[in-house]
């Protein structure tokens, strides 16, 4: 580890912390529908949408209808992403390598992965969607299914705050408000820094590339037998990047349009590309925390919420940095010290221009929250190292979290907290005057609950067998495992990042991924939301010597106990079988 | 025959999801120990 890599992660996170006031109460302002200076350009294209569609934007919702709404949208806009993608090679447009339609299984899966904000690509994206499924397939669900998750965050905080109220809210409206607001202005500015930087934005044919050197590459044939040819010239993708790029990481969304993700020179050129779409994971649900407290009217409370995620991101980035800079104990007699001509440690699977700190903290951060981006390889990293995203996944993507997700996950282990606090004093918990009750702990259990056995239930099941399950990895023993695990993790987390090692591209693992993307968002949000609707019906009590702070360092400490303790629980005998135990044979020097 | 099977499919899940909310409204109701 080194002061600079340090350095560059400080100023990351004092980026995220000077945007997390102005950001949140902005967005506290667009949700209560007060007046912001976007008004005069926005409120007309609002009131038309409205008149379009038919919404009655003054009506409120109960829970019920909230959910109802976000699930008939959801299906809506994922059959029109599987229309798309199943029609794309007949539709004239924007599709100028005359790419076929996606395959049944694969557009399935992609639609369902979109619509959840997951993001996971079993394919490869220049080779399989054309810039018009790229652009109105996969790029406007970056937005809606961002706005969806924004919607439903505010949706609780509305719960949290509201007294003796049946409704949540209007769906549609929040939807609304969401994208045009939030996303689609920072998008236009973020989107065009980014070209700036070198991402690039064109509808031309892939280029090809005469190579300098010819290459020899052998090949497994159509017969199984080796076929050796010769590579004369490369195809260089194209396409209008820049505007998926900006929306994939301010979203969480982390789709890239290239396979290679944000590790590709188009996608993420320099450091300053990299630091910003770091820093645009994060900003949302940073803001997020600061709309928490001011529409709970508990500012501090946001910022107790916002030092808890602050520690776990930080133990995160300080284990994955610590892992990737140690030398790998099986190089022997190679200089893997940190200095100036050199970074050092472990850079397989990473880019030069960003190093082992850049690395390590994107890792983190794309795994904290839902994103899914990569600009490293995961699978490549050293055992504790690959660990550290592993593990944020399995907490449930609550440190800043996904853009809206994350919040709602975090309020729901708050609520878990509360009720911890008020056993350990032998009073009833209350949250912020809501005394949180029966239903609320069931409705809190069934969201942490569903999670795991997901993700446990659908690896068990395929490291038991080897014609669909351990036939796709790459891999075997405990990093075999953790290709499994990560491969589940992700898809119910809603992350969409890959190990890398698996093929996924399986019917298998296409339907049980899809399936599992699906019931990690929607089974997951109706207790989060059922949760809302109780605390909206309930009275605000007055503080009592019983009432246990949510705004101090004290409820700061005990979340962040809470989020590790259900986490390692639930997850810590998988993870010894994996990580861990690859760890401790490689030092062994047993290596997979 | 294999769009049909994931159109079915996805409108399966959703009308889960729905009878979810149900289930779920119906534990609130059966459930409330306040007002």
């Amino acid at each position: 580890m080194t002061f600079n890599g340090w350095l560059q992660i400080a100023v990351f996170f004092a980026l995220v912390l000077l945007a997390a006031k102005p950001l949140g109460l902005y967005m506290a302002r667009v949700y209560e529908r007060k007046r912001t200076w976007l008004d005069p350009v926005l409120v007309p294209v609002e009131r038309l949408l409205y008149r379009l569609t038919g919404v009655d934007a003054d009506a409120e919702m109960r829970w019920t209808e909230y959910g109802a709404a976000m699930l008939v949208f959801s299906l809506a806009t994922m059959l029109l992403t599987y229309a798309v993608e199943r029609l794309q090679h007949a539709i004239p447009l924007w599709n100028p390598q005359h790419l076929a339609a996606v395959e049944p299984y694969l557009a399935w899966s992609t639609a369902g992965s979109f619509t959840t904000n997951t993001n996971w690509q079993a394919y490869v994206p220049e080779q399989t969607m054309s810039y018009l499924t790229q652009m109105f397939g996969l790029a406007t669900h970056n937005f809606w299914s961002a706005a969806v998750g924004m919607a439903l965050a505010i949706a609780f905080i509305r719960g949290i705050a509201r007294r003796e109220s049946k409704t949540l809210g209007n769906f549609w409206v929040d939807l609304t408000r969401g994208t045009l607001w939030v996303l689609a202005p920072i998008c236009l500015v973020y989107a065009l820094a980014l070209v700036s930087q070198g991402v690039i934005q064109n509808f031309k044919p892939y280029d090809t590339a005469t190579l300098v050197e010819k290459q020899t590459v052998t090949a497994p044939g159509t017969d199984g037998k080796p076929v050796t040819t010769t590579v004369a010239s490369q195809t260089i993708a194209q396409g209008p990047v820049a505007s998926q790029e900006a929306i994939k990481m301010l979203g969480t969304n982390g789709g890239g349009f290239m396979n290679a993700n944000s590790s590709h020179p188009f996608e993420n050129p320099t450091p300053l590309s990299n630091l910003l779409e770091m820093f645009s994971i994060f900003a949302i649900p940073g803001g997020l925390c600061i709309t928490l407290g001011v529409m709970a009217g508990s500012p501090r409370h946001g910022w107790a919420v916002f030092a808890a995620m602050g520690v776990l991101w930080f133990a995160g980035v300080f284990t994955a940095y610590w892992a990737e800079a140690q030398p790998n104990p099986l190089l022997h007699g190679v200089d893997q010290q940190a200095a100036m001509t050199q970074p050092g440690g472990n850079m397989e699977g990473k880019e030069v221009r960003f190093g082992i700190a850049n690395s390590a903290l994107f890792a983190t951060v794309t795994t904290d929250a839902s994103c899914g981006a990569v600009n490293a390889m995961h699978d490549s990293f050293m055992p504790l190292g690959g660990m550290v995203p592993l593990t944020n996944i399995m907490l449930g993507e609550v440190i800043f979290g996904g853009v809206g997700a994350g919040m709602y996950g975090m309020l729901v282990f708050v609520i878990v907290t509360v009720f911890i606090a008020g056993l350990m004093v032998g009073r009833t918990p209350e949250y912020l005057g809501k005394k949180v009750q029966a239903f609320d702990v069931q409705m809190a259990m069934l969201y942490l609950l569903i999670f795991p056995l997901i993700i446990l239930g659908f690896a068990a099941v395929s490291v038991l067998s080897q014609s669909f399950g351990t036939s796709s990895l790459s891999n075997h023993g405990p990093h075999g495992l953790a290709q499994i695990l990560y491969a589940f993790a992700s898809a119910t987390g809603n992350n969409g990042s890959a190990f890398a090692g698996l093929n996924a591209n399986t019917h298998w693992y296409l339907v049980t991924q899809g399936v599992a993307m699906l019931a990690g968002r929607f089974l997951m949000i109706v207790p989060m939301l059922a949760i809302a609707g109780n605390l909206a019906m309930k009275k605000i009590a007055p503080p009592s010597l019983g009432t246990f702070p949510v705004d101090n360092t004290l409820f700061a400490v005990l979340l962040t106990g809470v989020v590790v303790i259900v986490g390692a629980l639930t997850f810590f005998p998988a993870l010894s079988l994996g990580p861990i135990l690859e760890h401790l044979l490689l030092r062994s020097g047993v290596a997979f | 025959m294999s769009d049909l099977a994931f159109l079915a499919s996805s409108l399966v899940f959703f009308v889960v999801a729905v009878w979810y909310i149900h289930g779920c409204r119906s534990l609130m109701k059966g459930g409330r120990d306040d007002a």
